[in-house]
């Protein structure tokens, strides 16, 4: 099936451009997804589907198949199996910008492809969900873009760009912002962090918590960030069970909920940490935190040109895989009647020659 | 199929099950005839962390007449509501609607209050509830809550009622003698979804239509309203042909869904045809 979506955003067509072939803050807008690697143009990660009562999972890949910046033309084709089930799903995503002035146009063409379960079932089911997906992604796409604070995001989109690309978006930067944040290895800490941009979407907040805080105003991290636990308590729906949930995710961001009501939006923010650590970690960190941070900090990667910044982003997945780890006893036990029949065969040889031996 | 592991409770009052819910961490789900559920778990497209089983809320059932409606209990099956003399008398529309779901064991366990919590386009109580401008009366956290029920549906098998609200009755108004009623349902098997389902009422004075209502079902993700036939239809004469010309606008403004059992314009079709014949049949021609 077709989907078309459209929409505007308040940014030149080469700041658009940068944000959506940036992976790393595209795919939080997808709401459900997350994301398990990127290897070059590859990208491996996991949806989640929710429409009233049904939750589809699906595991899969994407890639990147055209990306035309003169055009402005980026095709992203996924494809990906259901974790609980044998159906499949698979799309061709085309999003063609076009210059504006200072404001980009966006056109999303999704072309989609659905079999198994979701699709035999719904009588249309999926039509109606992945239609309702792929609108709140081009909404979410949207806000993010026009969202992006120009200093945290001209660091954030060199960091991920092309390096081909990414003279034209450096020039486009702020040098003097840039040449800040190499200086003191952290974003400016009276900049707010760029995440308080974001919708709260991209905590992967249960639907219910998700749903209340909506209600109750709250739509982007920066609003929920200025609240107290107790104001969060107090919201319909939100217990100790979900408070304590917002504020794992939140932390996990490096952000935490206000100490008191008074305290305003700034002292809200938690001092960003020393990047630093975050790249000296010995434990490998993954993919997911990796990610988060590199986002958080506005594009660290990016802004230290010299700095040994490559192993903040995340480490790829080895490709080879040890089967036996993964699947362990299974295929032991699979392993078990080869092992057998080969020790009789082994043991029958020795009988024979032993009898040939004693005969001769 | 055997359905995903999930927890399970059957409070004994309305206040437990909605503190059930609440408690009930992200992925609770009330259940209560389970014909809609139990077919999602077993084929694992839902996968609940926690049951609230109305089943124990006797509360829920019956019909009381509470003057100029009658409130129905969320629990009464669609065998009660075919069966009840008062639905007979006061909103035989809604028995009549009941009488065509599925087969006569759904009915005897599916629940209405469940079919509208469930909100499936293709359902046929929706749209029915919908024609007869009944509210929709929920318990929550925070009390209770009345919802009209053009105000109910929200989306594809989605409501507004916020996440630890349990539907607990449905308030229909009772309508006049003079009203003529008529459920029209497209099905290729008996016990089938509806493909394209039509709910007519119409008030007939003096050889012609004084008011008309149509809801259609399946005709989009929520169940809508024929506006257009309804101004059509209001003071048209009460026969076949004026009543089949104000049935041909009924597919205007919907956004029926294309799937194994027809497209769009097919649906549209069928939404025209069977708006004409339940109206018809609603002004007694």
């Amino acid at each position: 099936m077709e989907l078309e979506h459209s929409f505007t955003v308040p940014v030149p067509k080469e700041r658009a451009w940068d944000v959506l072939l940036d992976v790393e803050r595209v795919a939080p807008c997808m709401p459900g997804a997350t994301l398990d690697a990127v290897t070059g143009d590859e990208i491996t990660g996991k949806i989640k589907v929710k429409v009233g009562p049904i939750t589809m999972t699906y595991a899969g890949t994407a890639r990147f198949t055209e990306r035309d910046k003169e055009a402005g033309v980026v095709t992203l084709e996924a494809s990906g199996k259901e974790t609980r089930g044998a159906g499949t799903a698979s799309a061709s995503v085309r999003s063609q910008l076009t210059d504006e002035g200072d404001s980009t146009h966006v056109t999303v063409r999704t072309n989609l492809n659905v079999t198994g379960k979701p699709a035999q079932f719904g009588r249309g089911v999926m039509t109606e969900v992945s239609g309702k997906l792929i609108g709140i992604f081009a909404d979410n796409l949207a806000s993010m873009i026009a969202a992006e604070p120009a200093a945290a995001d001209s660091g954030g989109t060199a960091a991920t760009a092309d390096p081909a690309d990414s003279g034209g978006t450096a020039a486009a930067a702020d040098p003097a912002d840039a040449e800040d944040d190499q200086d003191s290895g952290v974003p400016a800490d009276t900049v707010a962090s760029p995440d308080e941009a974001l919708p709260i979407d991209v905590l992967n907040l249960p639907t219910r918590a998700w749903s209340s805080l909506r209600q109750d105003g709250v739509q982007t991290l920066g609003d929920l960030v200025r609240r107290t636990p107790d104001q969060l308590l107090a919201i319909d729906n939100i217990g100790p069970a979900s408070l304590a949930e917002i504020s794992k995710r939140l932390e996990d961001r490096g952000l935490a909920l206000s100490e008191s009501a008074g305290a305003a939006a700034g002292s809200a923010v938690p001092s960003a940490r020393p990047a630093g650590d975050d790249v000296t970690t010995p434990s490998a960190p993954s993919y997911r935190d990796a990610a988060e941070r590199a986002a958080q900090n506005g594009g660290a990667p990016a802004d230290a040109g010299a700095a040994p910044r490559e192993p903040v982003r995340w480490q790829p997945q080895d490709e080879a895989i040890d089967l036996l780890g993964i699947a362990g006893l299974p295929v032991l036990k699979r392993a078990v009647p080869a092992a057998a029949g080969l020790l009789g065969l082994i043991l029958v040889i020795f009988g024979l020659r032993r009898r040939r031996a004693r005969r001769r | 199929m055997i359905p995903a592991q999930f927890e399970y409770v059957r409070p004994s009052s309305l206040d437990e099950a909605v503190r059930a819910l609440a408690d009930g961490g992200d992925d609770a789900k009330v259940i209560a005839g389970g014909q809609s559920l139990l077919p999602l778990l077993r084929l694992r497209l839902a996968y609940p962390d926690l049951l609230v089983d109305v089943g124990g809320l006797d509360e829920l059932c019956g019909v009381t007449d509470q003057g100029d409606s009658l409130l129905i209990g969320a629990r009464t099956t669609h065998y009660h509501i075919v069966h009840d003399p008062m639905i007979a008398e006061h909103c035989g529309l809604l028995a009549q609607a009941a009488g065509t779901v599925a087969d006569p064991a759904v009915r005897h366990r599916g629940t209405l209050g469940g079919s509208l919590a469930h909100a499936d386009p293709a359902g046929d109580l929706p749209a029915v509830v919908l024609v007869l401008e009944a509210t929709l009366v929920a318990t929550g956290p925070n009390g209770r809550r009345e919802i009209p029920a053009g105000e109910f549906f929200a989306d594809y098998l989605t409501t507004t009622l916020s996440p630890g609200e349990i539907l607990t009755g449905i308030r229909v108004p009772k309508l006049g003698k003079d009203w003529g009623y008529r459920y029209e349902k497209f099905h290729r098997t008996a016990q089938a979804w509806a493909i394209v389902g039509v709910a007519a009422l119409a008030r007939r004075s003096n050889g012609q239509v004084a008011e008309a209502r149509v809801g259609l079902t399946n005709m989009g993700p929520v169940p809508v309203r024929a506006a257009a036939v309804e101004a059509a239809a209001a003071g048209a004469d009460a026969s076949a042909a004026a009543l089949t010309a104000a049935a041909a606008a009924a597919a205007d403004g919907t956004n029926p869904p294309a799937d194994l059992h027809g497209q769009p314009d097919y649906r549209s079709h069928l939404a025209r045809v069977l708006t004409g014949r339940a109206l018809a049949a609603a002004a007694g021609v």
